[in-house]
């Protein structure tokens, strides 16, 4: 079975204290999904994303706070915005914008990390591996 | 060691690696040793080893060893979650001589061995995230710990007994406290309590000592009936907006002597006794309230009010009366019109189509309750109480008419000091008022005495004088006139015959009934020709002189008909025939006397421009009929002609005004009432003679009419669905129609409406609603000596300063209609806990009386726990409080009623100190304990015994069976809930919360009053529910900890703050508009962007937006996140 390799880039405030509630309670989510822990939604530079999939992902999840609930006021709208120019950068390079995924999971949603990561990990996993422009196979 | 990795410029850094057991919650998961082997793969990794507990001393001490033994020149612990010991291993670093940032750490508890179910999988996991962590910290650079100041001022949210708590722990160490609370008390919701358990101590007694404290203690600022609004900053530097509501008595002047509560006339539902008792609309909720001061309830300006084109202020009459304080209600009414028992009678009363009872039972009669008012008055002062004003002025002002608009601009100008003089061309003045409306409606002793109110302020009158020019009277030194002349001029029909004797217009032919000269028309048949009132008034007039038939006619349908409905229903029922959708199209004469008028049918055609429907005749439809009279009152329209040279008409003959000043043509002259609106009702009329009066005020002393606006209302209208919904409303029915009977009324010109008896007036006065709550009877205000009510007080805006933020906002009951099978707000009986503890409390609603709604005294009572609680359906949770609370409720109940005491519960939960003893007391005192959830409670009687009884159904699990057990009372021990704005406080903290809507603490074991907001601290029932003991103690911790955090005086600030590289900076201003603290600013000499650490806090926004890469991160750099990723991806 295709086993995905999923980045999860998790705000400090709501989305990474989400993970660890659905840790302490115990959640099992699919151990695909590997979490880097950023301050804000906000700082997930393009460069990351487009890093991510050259270095090998399959799927990335970004996560922050619900909106409104942002730490440092908007950043979270900032993330959402981008997202929307993200989405266009990917399929630039022949990737399916489904897989970069952006989720507002508050800190009581330990539950919302385990159904996101599930979810996604399953929705990659039909997508398949992932096929660069010019045909070239990173990996899989 | 693998590969080796080489920084440019700073060598070959060493790193060491520590993989955690963490006890088995890592190890039973991941296989440990395993990831060592893997991790001593790693570049640069010297050394690599696990611990059991890497967070304890010996653990440490390995690291600190390593660093100085080994030269490590960074450190990777793989153990729990950063946000738990991210600090502490920072410090072991630095502890062991390596800056503190040269660190990192990896998440394999939380990430990891929790969520994973596979071992092997786990495994791999972990070591990619070692792997990640290892290449991450090979690019970590040593940073410096930034430090902030902390202002030492605590800003505590919530006046309970856990902020009470807080601020004077808080305090009484020297520190300033602002507490807020938004009641208009401090106390929260144990100053509702009776007795405490298990001790039994009275709450009050060991509550308002410490409220008193908090009033008195130099170092807090309380703030009571305040909402903190806004909050902006950081730890150490928060900045809160916090709007005090206005209280409408000013608290510096209050001494709390309660004389203003005891005039108040308004009742309202008392909240803080669960609206069992009432109160008054100004108000102290309980007798030891801090601060004891009162505060006016006012929600806006009731609909009778609002609506009232005079600016009378209807509610505040009712009010007055019904406290049977009829002088101060006529008074008050004085204060906008001198007309009050002209408006009693003939005013159409646009207040009570207003009035919310109206959608009820039906309108509260005002009308009627402002004659009563009058009447009675009248009876005792047949002249006015007082004469003309103390100050003169010698300005004069010419009024000219006497008819409601120039009467009230003359009373207003007069109380001004004005010297007014009226001018009228009739005989009598009263203008349309004596003229217009038959005696049946308004008695001329009535208007006589209405009048009176006018001229004993000294104005001058001169009858029988027409004015013809304005000149005239600016030669006669008057400095502004207005001109109030209504409508007394009645169109013409143009149609043949209409100059025969006996076609009269309507206005003739009432005023000289209302002169006396009552025309004998017995036995003849008359013809009344249009729709308005005055048609209307003449038919009745006619009918009264004897007339045997009196038809009218009009052009258009009943729906079209401009009279009032009350009118129209009153002409009917005397006898009159109105025959719509009929016109005269000609009157045939004998000897130049009317004889026969030939009539034709109408049919409603397309709207003209006034929107009604145009009548069209219907050809072929004409007949004759015989008649001796017809009266014409097909328009009304005021003779401006004599001034039609000096002012601007409009083409109907009103005068032209600005309609917000009243201002003519003339800068002198300004005119209201009818002959600007043309045909209206007297309380428009009124109401321009008010606005007049101001304006010619402002004219005359030169000020600019425009610079404000001329409003009655003090406050927008309250919405009448919240008057419906807010709180018990008690069935009343309305007050029937009270008329002379017709045959008694149709042969003179009595008075058709009879005067209401005082009873009826007071019962009617309590159907009011009290819509705005405070009427602005302005009894109080004439009452309080210390001079402290302040009817126009605003909302006030503080702005606060605090390092340190305390959050104590409670909780709120459940509310028990949720389950409709327990009957609460169906069955009377059915109370919620709390209600229960105002009913045993000694200063409760019965003074401590255990009487139920229906009057009875229970002889049985169950007591039913977990409402809302322990259910899926409503809160998963246990309110830990209900089964201690429910025990005290049924010692209390026992102890004042005797009753026999059934509790329903589930299971007992009474840990605590002194709590099972207490229990046990219980079943010792006769407490009967089913074991098993209520089904449900009803009225449904099936034997003798149950009847008039609530039947509560239950299984008892301890018995097998389903009981019915009849009781007089139900007690619902409801759940605790978070506050219904909880979410509002959460986000405007930027707190948590948990599922439930609890505020989230930083840990459940070791950060339970922390926060994930660096510098807030919650306490109490606001983090879940909890008894008073557990609060106090919350409340105490948070103080403590707010204190250590003030004494050091300064927080370190993680030092992840953006820098800006200015040599790949392009100067576009991106960053500058994306950053919320405004941390970057443009250098315009260097054409650069640079940003300050100081206001920096850290979100890596800009790092993002930067198009030209220039920014970066400190802990969060590119590079670091980029090997990170790396790692990450490395499957193994
Ligand atoms: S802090 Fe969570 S999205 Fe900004």
């Amino acid at each position: 079975m295709f086993e995905p390799k999923i980045v999860a880039f998790f705000c400090n405030w709501c989305t990474y204290t989400a993970a660890d509630l659905a840790g302490v309670s115990r959640m099992k989510y699919s151990p695909n999904v590997r979490i880097i822990r950023v301050m804000c939604s906000g700082r997930i530079d393009p460069e990351l994303i487009v890093k991510a999939f050259e270095k090998g992902a399959d799927g990335v999840i970004i996560g922050g706070c619900h909106p409104g609930d942002c730490h440092y006021q908007n950043g979270n709208h900032k993330t959402l915005r981008r997202y929307k120019l993200l989405k266009g950068l990917v399929e630039q390079f022949d990737i399916e914008w489904e897989r970069l995924r952006l989720e507002w999971i508050s800190a009581s949603e330990g539950e919302k990390v385990q159904r996101v990561s599930n979810e996604f990990t399953e929705q990659i996993r039909v997508l398949g591996p992932i096929q660069m422009k010019g045909g070239r196979v990173v990996h899989g | 060691m693998g590969e080796i990795i080489e920084l440019k410029g700073k060598g070959v850094p060493k790193v060491g690696v520590y993989i955690c057991h963490c006890g088995f919650n890592i190890a039973s998961k991941v296989r440990v040793d395993e990831v060592v082997d893997f991790a001593a793969t790693l570049p640069n990794v010297v050394v690599a080893r696990s611990n059991k507990y890497t967070c304890s001393d010996p653990g440490q001490e390995v690291i600190r060893k390593d660093i100085k033994e080994m030269g490590l020149d960074r450190v990777v612990v793989a153990s729990c979650t950063p946000l738990l010991h991210e600090h502490t291993f920072r410090k072991t670093v630095e502890t062991g001589g390596l800056n503190p940032f040269l660190f990192h750490m990896v998440n394999i508890r939380e990430d990891v061995s929790w969520v994973t179910d596979d071992g092997d999988r786990a495994t791999e996991k972990a070591k990619a995230l070692v792997a990640a962590g290892v290449r991450r910290v090979l690019y970590q650079k040593p940073l410096e710990k930034r430090r902030a100041a902390i202002k030492s001022d605590v800003l505590i949210i919530g006046g309970g007994i856990g902020g009470i708590t807080a601020a004077l722990d808080i305090a009484d160490s020297g520190k300033k406290v602002t507490l807020v609370e938004r009641e208009p008390t401090i106390g929260g919701v144990m100053a509702k309590f009776d007795k405490t358990f298990p001790t039994l101590d009275c709450a009050a007694c060991i509550l308002t000592p410490k409220m008193t404290a908090v009033a008195s203690h130099p170092n807090i600022k309380l703030l009571t009936f305040s909402e903190v609004k806004d909050v902006s900053g950081y730890i150490g530097d928060f900045r809160a907006s916090i709007v005090k509501k206005p209280r409408r008595v000013i608290e510096s002047k209050c001494t709390g002597c309660g004389e203003c509560a005891n005039v108040c006339p308004v009742y309202m539902p008392n909240a803080f006794d669960e609206n069992l008792g009432m109160r008054k609309a100004t108000y102290k909720p309980f007798a030891q309230a801090v601060p004891n001061v009162h505060t006016i309830e006012k929600t806006g300006t009731s609909p009778c009010t609002y609506t009232c084109p005079a600016g009378i202020n209807a509610h505040g009459y009712v009010a007055l009366a019904s406290a049977g304080k009829y002088d101060e209600a006529f008074n008050l009414i004085l204060e906008s019109t001198p007309l009050v028992a002209t408006l009693g009678r003939a005013c159409y009363a646009p207040c009570e189509e207003e009035c919310t009872r109206g959608e009820l039972e039906g309108t509260v009669r005002i009308r009627r309750l402002k004659r009563f008012i009058a009447d009675r008055y009248y009876e005792n002062h047949p002249e006015p109480e007082y004469g003309p004003p103390d100050k003169e002025l010698d300005k004069k002002v010419a009024i000219v008419g006497s008819g409601p608009a120039g009467l009230t601009a003359a009373y207003f100008l007069r109380k001004m000091g004005y010297q007014v003089t009226i001018f009228e061309k009739e005989p009598r003045p009263g203008g349309m008022l004596r003229v217009g409306i038959p005696e049946y409606r308004l008695p001329n002793d009535v208007l006589d005495r209405d009048i009176k109110n006018v001229l004993a302020l000294g104005v001058g009158i001169q009858t029988y004088t027409e004015v013809k020019s304005l000149d005239d009277l600016r030669k006669k030194g008057f400095d502004a006139i207005f001109l109030a002349t209504g409508t007394h001029g009645v169109r013409k029909m143009d149609i043949e015959g209409e100059n025969l004797s006996g076609v009269v217009n309507c206005m003739e032919f009432l005023t000289s009934i209302n002169y006396g000269k009552k025309t004998d028309l017995t036995g003849k048949t008359i013809l009344v020709v249009g729709g308005g009132n005055a048609a209307l008034d003449s038919a009745r007039a006619a009918l009264r002189l004897g007339a045997r038939k009196v038809t009218i006619q009009y052009r258009r349908s009943r729906a079209e008909m401009p009279a009032f409905p009350e009118e129209i229903d009153a002409a009917e029922k005397e006898g009159i025939t109105i025959s719509y959708l009929t016109t005269p199209v000609k009157f045939e004469g004998e000897g130049g006397k009317l004889k026969y008028v030939q009539s034709v049918q109408m049919q409603l055609g397309e709207p003209d421009d006034t929107g009604r429907r145009k009548p069209i005749p219907i050809p072929g439809s004409e007949s004759i009929a015989n008649i001796d009279m017809a009266i014409i009152a097909i328009g009304l329209m005021p003779t401006t002609s004599p001034w039609a040279e000096q002012l601007n008409l409009n083409r109907d003959g009103t005068i032209q005004v600005d309609p917000e000043t009243l201002q003519t043509s003339l800068p002198h002259v300004f005119a209201g009432g009818d002959v600007v609106l043309g045909p209206s009702i007297i309380v428009n009329a009124i109401g321009q003679g008010r606005r007049a009066a101001h304006y010619i005020d402002k004219y005359l002393k030169g000020e600019d009419l425009k610079a404000t606006t001329f409003v009655f209302r003090s406050a927008d209208m309250v919405s009448k669905h919240d008057v419906l919904t807010r709180s018990i409303i008690t069935h009343a029915m309305s007050l029937p129609k009270k008329e002379l009977p017709v045959d008694e009324r149709i042969t003179n010109f009595k008075e058709v409406e009879i005067a209401l008896t005082e009873e009826e007036a007071l019962k009617d006065t309590k159907r009011c609603l009290n819509c705005s709550v405070c009427s602005d009877c302005h009894l109080c205000k004439t009452i309080c000596s210390a001079e402290a009510i302040d009817y126009g007080m605003k909302e006030e805006v503080i702005d606060v300063e605090a390092g340190v933020i305390i959050v104590t906002t409670g909780f709120k009951p459940f509310d028990p209609k949720r389950i409709s099978a327990y009957g609460y707000g169906r069955f009377p009986n059915v109370y919620t806990s709390l209600e229960v503890e105002r009913l045993v409390n000694s200063s409760g609603p019965t003074q401590g009386e255990v009487i139920l709604r229906d009057g009875r005294k229970p002889e049985r009572i169950g007591i039913i726990h977990c409402v809302g609680s322990r259910d899926k359906e409503y809160n998963q949770y246990c309110s830990k409080v209900c089964c201690m609370y429910s025990l005290k409720l049924a010692h209390l109940l026992k102890e004042r009623t005797g009753a026999d005491i059934y509790n329903f519960y589930i299971d007992m939960r009474t840990p605590g100190k002194g709590y099972e003893e207490f229990y046990h007391k219980l079943l010792e005192e006769g407490v009967h304990f089913v074991r098993g959830r209520v089904g449900e409670v009803t009225d449904w009687a099936v034997t003798a015994k149950e009847e008039g009884k609530l039947i509560i159904r239950v299984e008892d699990t301890l018995l097998g069976m389903v009981r019915r057990i009849p009781v007089d009372m139900v007690v619902l021990s409801v759940a605790l809930e978070p506050q219904k704005d909880a979410d509002d406080v959460r986000r405007l903290l930027n707190l948590s919360c948990s599922s439930e809507g609890f505020f989230l603490e930083r840990h459940p074991k070791l950060a339970p009053v922390a926060t994930f907001t660096d510098g807030i601290y919650i306490a109490g029932a606001c983090q879940g529910p909890k008894d008073i003991p557990e609060t106090v103690a919350q409340a105490s911790a948070a103080a403590a900890q707010a204190l250590s955090l003030v004494d050091r005086g300064y927080v370190e600030l993680e030092p992840n703050t953006a820098y800006i590289n200015s040599e790949l900076c392009s100067g576009c201003h991106v960053c500058i508009a994306i950053c919320p603290y405004g941390a970057i600013t443009y250098n315009s000499e260097k054409k650069v962007a640079e940003s300050n650490e100081v206001l920096c806090k850290g979100c890596g926004s800009c790092v993002a937006a930067c198009p030209s890469g220039a920014i970066d991160q400190h802990l969060f750099e590119n590079e670091q996140i980029i090997n990170e990723l790396e790692g990450v991806l490395s499957y193994v």
